[in-house]
């Protein structure tokens, strides 16, 4: 039998200082270069404008290119996409609020300019996106409400099937992977689009998957051994999910990295995103979620706590006594009656 | 072992059930092939793919409310979606959607078109048929000039004020560093007095030629703009013959070297409109070239039937959607329930386009295209391609972590994954869900994640394994414990798909579905199926002693 990992017992939990110094420092550049260098890349869908993709037959010059759509459309975008044959040019509408027809007339001017200089054999149109400043407003809005709903949804599903602490720790560890992922998209500038969105909810669901597990052994071993600080619970906890979590990665690696690689362009920020988020996921269950859930068991101690326990960091999180003392022995592996956590 | 004997029945009827709704079809598609329709038998996998995936075109139309507000919205957008749904289906796609999104939009997605500009037309075009009478009693002779001196009048106003209008432009010279509209208005408002000064007495009327019958006029080619600009005027709209109204031609006539475009003045009441159509189909005919032939219903027959007996010998104007098309004939006795219109030079495809949206019937208002999205077929089968080589290695790279690491086990969490991919493409298929590219890429994603709960129930294995358990016991209290922990797991990532579901639109909405789909065929592929094989090989080789995870 392979193992790997196997029985380990390292100290996770005595880095969070520097974890969290590491992760804040992203989220930090990342805001940074927000102000420094404006929004986010988003996408045609979101601004509303003009997407062509051009397979041309024969390699155009770039320069040349540039000159004929900037003839029809000024600061449009032009990206090589792929091969030296292919090409996207992006032209973001106007704020005018009736774009639309003129949107979609970008499409056709310079279909006709580029008729002109290549004829209609020697390049292909493969795709056109317009859409109207409107259309990108409510996309964006719908996308904010969606990311919204997934975080609350978490929350209330993990403050029924967890205790609130848990809940918390987790939504907030959740909230920290969106943030670190904001700045991971906004310093490689990926381009925003609805599929980028698709992927950051996927791995909110991810991420918050591996906090549940940890989070899950977490509470089992509460139950199991009563008289462990929690530090340490912890810190057991994660070295015992850790060939699964290590596991479970490299396959969603494998995934997302053969997707990076050969699905091909348009796929390509959703899958960097993914396996961005495969990281973000390993990182914030073990290095956001437990600290998390030390501070908020600090801060807020189980209600009926034992007098005579040390200090609140080292709050047993089954150290209720029942106030006669004479608590019937429990059936080895039957689930208790009254948890530390529901 | 009766349980053991349910579970593997349970599974091969759910297998058998997959294979069926994935099991190649003929299924009968209606293509358009030369112009006509045809039914053609393809036999194919059941899997409806989504526009990014076949190529074909998305569209997003609104009320346009530019022109003038609509008072109630919904109501006029349903029955505009009637009216596009019915052109779409004889438009001659395969599987088009039709459908209304929200209050205010219409969605039409069109797989495999090929002349994006055509369907545009069609979908957009109002398609609002008139007969109109031409005037004869030489009303807009008699007021020509009034008009010519309402426009001399307003003339005289801009001349004077050319100074004016000169030191306006200079102030408006500032603002234009700032706004490219400002200066655009500015110019338009220096030629048109230009146009206004040079034109001079008898503005319009020197412009206009009398026609060939009464109420007709010729307008030179290069000079339709400049009598638009004056018709445009109010004073000259109130003070246009009241109960007539000025339309144009559709088509440019030419004579000798140069060309014109006919105006007509017509009753503004129409004798007849479209409503009353029943049929309508293009034809070929050797003398007016192309035309389209239509038939009325006989309430509408009987109603041209009288308005063309009371107007024998008068011209009648065929106006689509404000447009005079062709000459207007002179009706030589009633009419009953057909007529004709001619299309002039245009060619049999227009004419096949305007017949097939006289018989959807108009639209009452008019749409705008919000959206359009429109995908090459080769684009589609590049996707495909590069999807399912994406999906093939991760399911190899898969194959190896599993069979690598878990040996024996790792061999029976393959068989699951099998399973699973089978599960998953059948829900699809079955649910009649749309593949999209993002879909795909759901798809070799969750082949990642599907092996999540089978790593977690082996490794749960091995460490009761590690505490001397026996191998069946520890084999049962893997699955008892890893359980609640994949049931959480499964659950979050399911309603974040529902809720990506709600609120994402087209190829997201499939990335939403499948990884929906996928989930649920997980959960019971790594519980159900894997436990399964375990009790079979439990149930082969009694009194095991060990167990290759």
């Amino acid at each position: 039998m392979i193992r790997i990992f196997h029985n380990t017992s390292f100290d996770f939990i005595k880095w969070w200082r520097q974890a969290a110094i590491a992760t804040a420092a992203f989220i930090l550049l990342g805001l940074a270069s927000y102000l420094w260098s404006g929004g986010v890349n988003y996408s045609i869908e979101f601004t509303g404008g003009t997407l062509m993709q051009l397979e041309f037959t024969q390699p155009p010059n770039p320069a040349e290119l540039r000159s004929i759509v900037d003839g029809i459309a000024p600061g449009a975008e032009i990206q090589e996409y792929g091969t030296s044959r292919e090409y996207t040019i992006r032209a973001r509408s106007a704020t005018d609020a009736d774009a639309t027809s003129t949107t979609e007339g970008v499409a056709k001017a310079v279909a006709t300019a580029l008729d002109a200089k290549y004829t209609s054999e020697g390049y292909r149109v493969v795709r056109t996106e317009a859409v109207g400043p409107k259309v990108g407003s409510e996309l964006r809005r719908g996308a904010m409400i969606a990311m919204f709903l997934v975080a609350l949804v978490t929350l209330a599903y993990l403050a029924f099937r967890f205790e609130w602490r848990f809940g918390a720790a987790a939504v907030l560890s959740t909230a920290h992977d969106v943030l670190v992922t904001f700045a991971f998209i906004k310093l490689f500038e990926i381009e925003v689009s609805l599929v980028v969105v698709g992927a950051i909810l996927t791995l909110l669901g991810y991420s918050g998957n591996d906090t549940i597990i940890i989070f899950d052994r977490v509470r089992e071993n509460l139950r199991k051994v009563r008289k462990e600080p929690l530090y340490d619970t912890l810190n057991r906890s994660i070295n015992e999910t850790l060939p699964r979590s290590i596991l479970t990665h490299t396959t969603t690696l494998a995934a997302t990295t053969t997707l990076l690689i050969f699905a091909g362009e348009v796929l390509r920020p959703f899958a960097w995103v993914m396996t961005f988020g495969v990281f973000v996921a390993t990182f914030s269950s073990i290095y956001v979620a437990g600290p998390l859930l030390l501070y908020i068991e600090r801060r807020f101690p189980r209600s009926v706590t034992d007098k005579g326990q040390a200090s609140p960091a080292r709050v047993k999180a089954d150290s209720k006594v029942e106030p006669r003392g004479d608590r019937p022995a429990r059936p080895a592996g039957g689930t208790p009656r009254r948890p530390a956590t529901r | 072992m009766s349980n053991l004997k349910y579970r593997v029945a349970l599974i091969l009827a759910l297998v058998a059930a997959s294979a069926w709704a994935l099991f190649p079809r003929t299924v009968v598609e209606r293509v358009k092939r030369d112009g006509a329709f045809a039914y053609d038998t393809v036999r194919r996998v059941p899997l409806k793919r989504g526009l990014d995936l076949q190529g074909g075109m998305h569209l997003a139309l609104e009320v346009d409310e530019s022109k003038q507000a609509v008072a109630d919205k919904s109501d006029a957008l349903d029955r505009a979606l009637k009216v596009v749904r019915t052109r779409i289906d004889e438009f001659g796609v395969s599987e088009p959607v039709v459908q209304k999104v929200g209050t205010d939009r219409i969605i039409v997605e069109l797989p495999g078109i090929d002349d994006p500009e055509r369907a545009e037309a069609v979908v957009q075009k109002s398609a609002f048929l008139q007969f109109q009478i031409t005037d004869k009693s030489q009303a807009l002779d008699k007021v020509l000039p009034r008009l010519d001196q309402i426009i001399r009048d307003r003339g005289g106003v801009v001349t004077t004020a050319t100074g004016d209008t000169a030191a306006r432009r200079q102030v408006g010279a500032i603002p234009n560093l700032f706004s490219t509209s400002d200066s655009s208005a500015g110019d338009s408002t220096k030629s048109d007095s230009t146009v206004v000064v040079g034109a001079g007495g008898g503005a319009l009327s020197k412009l206009l030629q009398g026609g060939q019958f009464p109420g007709e006029y010729m307008v030179a080619e290069q000079d339709v703009r400049t009598v638009e600009s004056y018709l445009a005027i109010p004073e000259v709209q109130g003070a246009l013959p009241p109960g007539k109204v000025l339309r144009w031609s559709g088509d440019t006539l030419s004579m000798g070297a140069q060309s014109f475009r006919p105006l007509y003045v017509v009753d503004a009441r129409p004798i007849i409109t479209g409503e009353y159509l029943t049929n309508a189909k293009p034809n070929n005919t050797p003398i007016e070239g192309t035309v389209v032939e239509f038939e009325l219903n006989n309430e509408g027959g009987r109603r041209f039937r009288n308005e063309t007996g009371k107007h024998v010998g008068d011209y009648m104007a065929i106006v689509l959607d404000d447009r005079v098309m062709g000459r207007p004939p002179v009706i030589q006795s009633a009419i009953g329930t057909r007529g004709q219109i001619t299309m002039g030079n245009r060619d049999l495809q227009s004419a096949q386009d305007l017949a097939l949206v006289l018989r959807a019937g108009s639209l009452l208002v008019p749409l705008k295209i919000a959206e359009v999205r429109n995908i090459g077929a080769s684009l589609g089968e590049d996707s495909i391609a590069k999807g399912t080589l994406a999906m093939t290695i991760a399911i190899g790279f898969v194959i190896a972590i599993m069979v690598g690491y878990y040996r024996f086990s790792g061999v029976l969490a393959v068989g699951a994954l099998v399973l699973y991919v089978l599960f998953t493409m059948a829900i699809l298929a079955g649910f009649g869900a749309v593949l999209t590219l993002p879909g795909l890429a759901g798809l070799v994603l969750t082949v990642g994640i599907a092996v999540d709960a089978n790593v977690l129930i082996f490794e749960r294995i091995r460490e009761e394994l590690d505490r001397g358990k026996t191998v069946r016991t520890s084999i049962d209290e893997g699955f008892k414990h890893a359980w609640s922990a994949i049931v959480d797991t499964s659950l979050t990532t399911i309603l974040g798909g529902a809720v990506l579901y709600q609120y994402g639109t087209g190829p997201v909405k499939g990335f939403a579905v499948v990884l929906i789909a996928g989930i649920t065929a997980s959960l019971f592929c790594a519980v159900f199926v894997t436990k399964t094989f375990y009790l079979i090989w439990l149930n082969r080789s009694k009194n095991v002693q060990t167990l290759s995870i």
